[in-house]
This record gives structure tokens, C-alpha cells and sequence, in this order.
């Protein structure tokens, strides 16, 4: 097989067909793109998502009267029991910083004293727990005889709790029905783009061109276009990210695995898709 | 050269050729024709075995339609060159890639792309234009890229169906001289046509398809 003349017909076909090419290449990278970002969007969801549900965290306050080695003997106790996988304590004064850090200076400044109470920071052991097996971890630590409070985002671990399975159920169909969408746009512009070069296919089979040499520029044209679409694509959410990070979300997650899946899937549909298509075109 | 045993076609359930014998020996000049929807594409398709037989056999050079495998078919449309009434170039490229083509994608070596398609092309007195692109050529011209193209492998047979269908009546005498010529250094031509003023000029073997049938004709 003479690859030189099949990558010269590959790169030419390019050329050739600039508009078509160009169409071909903007529907695979948005097809692939909006495959991209419903990915980003479930798993950073899924990971918000489970730094509530799968890491609980309780806020205990307790009694500011009293001194250093009641906190730590609370600590132990707190530590003790089962499902607790650690416990911080948080002094008045770090309290205020982390709360000047989060609602600045200025409302700070207002308060002429301290109103935080000391307090503990409470980890549960991870894995998804229910709601009740947490409401009992909480009304233990709030039977300790120095806790006044035990504060955690109760509604909302019910509320996920409840949709946790049609959470999923959701995310996957929704999930299946894009990965099918993009693949059936991607092959359809591939389907339309072979189809416009029947003429070529014709005279290949009229001239006594072998099948794999009729087959080999297009797949090579479908890998190439498939692979660019996702590299464009790939740069777009890498770029969308960034964008979407200063402004808004600094803890928006675009791993590049992510980015790298993108144009593998890239490649595969083009393969796939030219594969077929000009197979159709073989087979009558 | 080319057989034909008791061929039977059928196309969409409706037979088209019924039961036809034919051969057509080496270096022969053989006309086809027949009205309108009688058969004479069919029996070229059968040819470069485009189509197949329901029944019967054909055997082409040294295939047979009933046992050629599906891997050896472009091997044998190497062997025999087809042209149209409608040229079928490609029109992205000049009329010297459109012959090269037809090397290239059989994967000749580069070396003989270039001289044999010269070659072909000062056969059919296109050197002059081979840079054109083939909407700038004319009619006549344009059949003569298409025949230089379907040369260009060297064939046994030449299978010409309605080459003058577009072309004005000077135009289709000088393709005929040309087919002639051509067969006259040794491949074989097979002709469908409607034209038998240019038969009368250029008499030659004839056949008749016609009612599924084909007989020995003469221009009416
Ligand atoms: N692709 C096809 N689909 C359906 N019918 C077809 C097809 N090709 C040919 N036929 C039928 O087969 C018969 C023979 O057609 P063919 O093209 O061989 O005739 P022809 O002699 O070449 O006619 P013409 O002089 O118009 O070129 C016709 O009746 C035609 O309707
Ligand atoms: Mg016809």
C-alpha cells in the first residue's frame, strides 16, 4: 500500500473540500464539546456532591467557660465514639479569621468583642451514610456535657439522600442520550461528507482500486478530523474552565484525563464513522 | 477472450437479458445496439462484473463470473478499461491527475505514474492540455482525458458505452477514428450506440439487444 499517495489524497481531500471540511470539523467539535462539558458538569456536581454527602462535617460548639484541658478531654470523647473520624478544635480567634476570610474586614470591624464561641470541627467517616445513622452520631455528641450545639447541614443530606438513586438515574440517561446524540451528529456529517465524494469512490472501484485502498484516505481523514475536533473541542472546555474559575468557581475541577478521553473519543468516532460509511459505499 | 454461456439478468425481478451466448474475441471491434432500455449497459456492467448473471457464466480474461472472489474484482477491472457517456472525470483535478489517478490508486510505483500517463495521454493527442482542468476542456476533449484514463492500465477491452452521446457529429468521427486506432494496436472495443451513421462510417461487428435477446444486427 503506497501511504504516501493514501496521506496525500487524506490531506488533499482537505484542500479540496475546504467549506465541507470546515462543517465536518465544527459539528464533531461541538458534538464532542457538549460531550465534554456534561462530563465536567456530572463530575464536578458529583464531587461537590459527595464532599457533603460522603464527608460529613458537624460543627460543635461548646462552652467558652471552659479551659484548655476540658477541650482536650472533649476531644477524646468526641474521637471515641464509632462513626467519628476526627475532631478540630477551632479556637474563638481562628473561628473570626476564617470568618473575616469569608465575609470580610469591614463587618468584622463593627464588633467589639468576639461573639464565636470555641468550637469543634467533626469529620465522620467516609461512605455514604444516612441520614438517621448521622442524626444519632449528632445526638450523642450533643448529650457530651460541654456541647451546647451541634450544627450540620441536615436538610440537605435528607434532601440528597431521598434523590440520591434518581440523582444518578438522571445523570446517566441524560449522560447516554448526549454520548448518542454526538455520536449520531459526528457520523452523520462524516456519512455526508464521504457522500459528497461518490464520484471518487465510483471511479476507484471502475479503475480496480482494492477495497482497503478505496477505504484507507477516508478513514484517514475521519481519524484526522475526529482527532482535531477533539483537540478543539479538548481547548475549548480547557479555556471555558478557566474562564468559568476566575469568575465564579475557583474550585472547578478540568482534569486533563478529561481533555485526553475527548480526543481519544474523538479519533474513535471518526474511525468508526468513516469506517462505515464509505463501507456503504463498497457494498452495492 | 470474453464468454458468454446461457446469461440470464435480472434486475429489481425483471429480466433484462434472457439466455444470451456471445463471445468476443481478442483485438475484435464490436458494436452494440438496441433501443432505449434494451439491455446494452447491463451487458457491460456484466462485463466488468459490476452486476451479476442469475444465470449463466461469464468469463472475462481469465475470471469467471461464477467463481471470482469479491477480493479479485478490482483485479479484473485492471484489465479492462470503461469510458461513458458522461466522462465521469474528476473535475478537482487537472486532466494529468484524472490519468494518474487511475495508477495511483492501484498503488503503481510512482516512477511508471508519470511515463505511463503520458503516455496514454499523447495516445489520445491530449499532451498539450494535460495541465487543464477538465471544465476547460471541451466535449470531445474531455472523452479523450476519460478514454487516456481508461487506457492507462494497458487493458484487454475497451468497453465504450454511448461515447458520443454528447458529442456534435465532427466530434464523435474523430473519437470513432480514435477507438479505431486504439484497437488497432491490439485492444479489443465494445461500443454502445445509437449513432449508425457512425457505424455505416466505421463498419465493424454488430450486435443487437434486443427483447432479452441479442443477434447478430446491422444499422438500420
Ligand atoms: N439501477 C437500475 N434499477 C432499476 N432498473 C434498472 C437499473 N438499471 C437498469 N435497469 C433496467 O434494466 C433495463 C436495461 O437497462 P440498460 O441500462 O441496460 O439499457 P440500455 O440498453 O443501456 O439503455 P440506454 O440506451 O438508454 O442506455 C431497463 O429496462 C432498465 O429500466
Ligand atoms: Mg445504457
Amino acid at each position: 500500500m503506497k501511504l504516501l499517495f493514501l496521506l496525500k489524497e487524506g490531506f488533499a481531500g482537505f484542500r479540496r473540500a475546504r467549506l465541507a471540511v470546515t462543517i465536518t470539523l465544527a459539528t464533531i467539535t461541538l458534538a464532542l464539546a457538549l460531550l465534554g462539558l456534561f462530563g465536567l458538569v456530572a463530575q464536578n456536581l458529583s464531587d461537590s456532591f459527595q464532599r457533603v454527602f460522603y464527608q460529613i462535617r458537624l460543627e460543635v460548639f461548646v462552652d467558652p467557660s471552659l479551659g484548655e484541658s476540658d477541650f482536650q478531654t472533649l476531644k477524646s470523647e468526641i474521637e471515641g465514639i464509632e462513626a467519628v473520624q476526627s475532631a478540630e478544635y477551632i479556637s474563638p480567634r481562628a473561628a473570626l479569621q476564617e470568618f473575616e476570610k469569608d465575609f470580610g474586614k469591614d463587618l468584622v470591624a463593627v464588633l467589639e468583642s468576639n461573639p464565636l464561641p470555641p468550637s469543634f470541627r467533626v469529620m465522620l467517616k467516609t461512605g455514604r451514610s444516612r441520614p438517621e445513622a448521622i442524626q444519632a452520631v449528632v445526638r450523642r455528641i450533643e448529650a457530651l456535657k460541654a456541647v451546647d450545639e451541634v450544627v450540620y447541614p441536615e436538610n440537605l443530606i435528607r434532601l440528597l439522600d431521598k434523590y440520591f438513586l434518581l440523582g444518578i438515574v438522571i445523570a446517566a440517561g441524560l449522560g447516554a442520550a448526549i454520548f448518542i446524540i454526538s455520536t449520531l451528529l459526528i457520523f452523520n456529517t462524516i456519512r455526508l461528507a464521504i457522500h459528497s465524494r461518490q464520484r471518487v469512490i465510483e471511479i476507484m472501484r471502475l479503475v480496480g482500486a482494492t477495497d482497503a485502498f478505496i477505504k484507507a484516505p477516508f478513514i484517514f481523514e475521519g481519524v484526522l478530523q475526529g482527532m482535531i475536533g477533539g483537540l478543539l473541542a479538548a481547548g475549548l472546555l480547557w479555556l471555558a474552565g478557566d474562564l468559568v474559575r476566575y469568575l465564579f468557581l475557583p474550585g472547578l475541577a478540568v482534569p486533563w484525563l478529561y481533555l485526553a478521553g475527548l480526543v481519544i473519543t474523538g479519533i474513535l468516532l471518526g474511525f468508526i464513522g468513516s469506517y462505515l460509511s464509505v463501507g456503504k459505499y463498497l457494498n452495492t | 477472450m470474453i464468454e458468454l454461456f446461457n446469461v440470464s439478468v435480472k434486475i429489481d425481478n425483471r429480466p433484462v437479458l434472457n439466455d444470451i451466448s456471445l463471445q468476443i474475441t481478442k483485438g475484435e471491434f464490436v458494436y452494440l445496439i438496441g433501443k432505449t432500455g434494451a439491455g446494452k449497459t447491463t451487458l457491460m456492467r456484466l462485463i466488468y462484473m459490476d452486476l451479476f448473471p442469475a444465470k449463466g457464466n461469464v468469463i472475462v480474461d481469465r475470471y469467471s463470473s461464477s467463481t471470482i472472489r469479491r477480493k479479485e474484482i478490482p483485479f479484473l477491472r485492471r484489465r479492462v478499461g470503461v469510458v461513458f457517456q458522461d466522462f465521469k472525470l474528476l473535475p478537482d483535478r487537472t486532466v494529468f491527475d484524472n490519468v494518474a489517478f487511475a495508477l495511483q490508486v492501484i498503488g503503481a510505483p510512482k516512477r511508471t505514474i508519470r511515463a505511463r500517463a503520458l503516455s496514454a495521454l499523447s495516445r489520445v493527442g491530449l499532451n498539450h492540455k494535460r495541465y487543464q482542468m477538465p471544465h476547460h476542456l471541451s466535449g470531445g476533449e474531455q472523452q479523450r482525458a476519460a478514454i487516456a484514463r481508461a487506457l492507462v492500465n494497458e487493458p484487454f477491452i475497451l468497453l465504450a458505452d454511448e461515447p458520443t452521446g454528447n458529442l456534435d457529429p465532427q466530434v464523435s468521427t474523430e473519437i470513432l477514428a480514435l477507438l479505431e486506432s486504439i484497437n488497432r494496436s491490439g485492444t479489443a472495443v465494445l461500443m454502445a450506440t445509437h449513432n449508425y451513421g457512425l457505424i455505416r462510417q466505421f463498419p465493424h461487428r454488430t450486435l443487437l439487444v434486443e427483447n432479452g435477446k441479442i443477434t447478430a444486427g446491422e444499422a438500420p
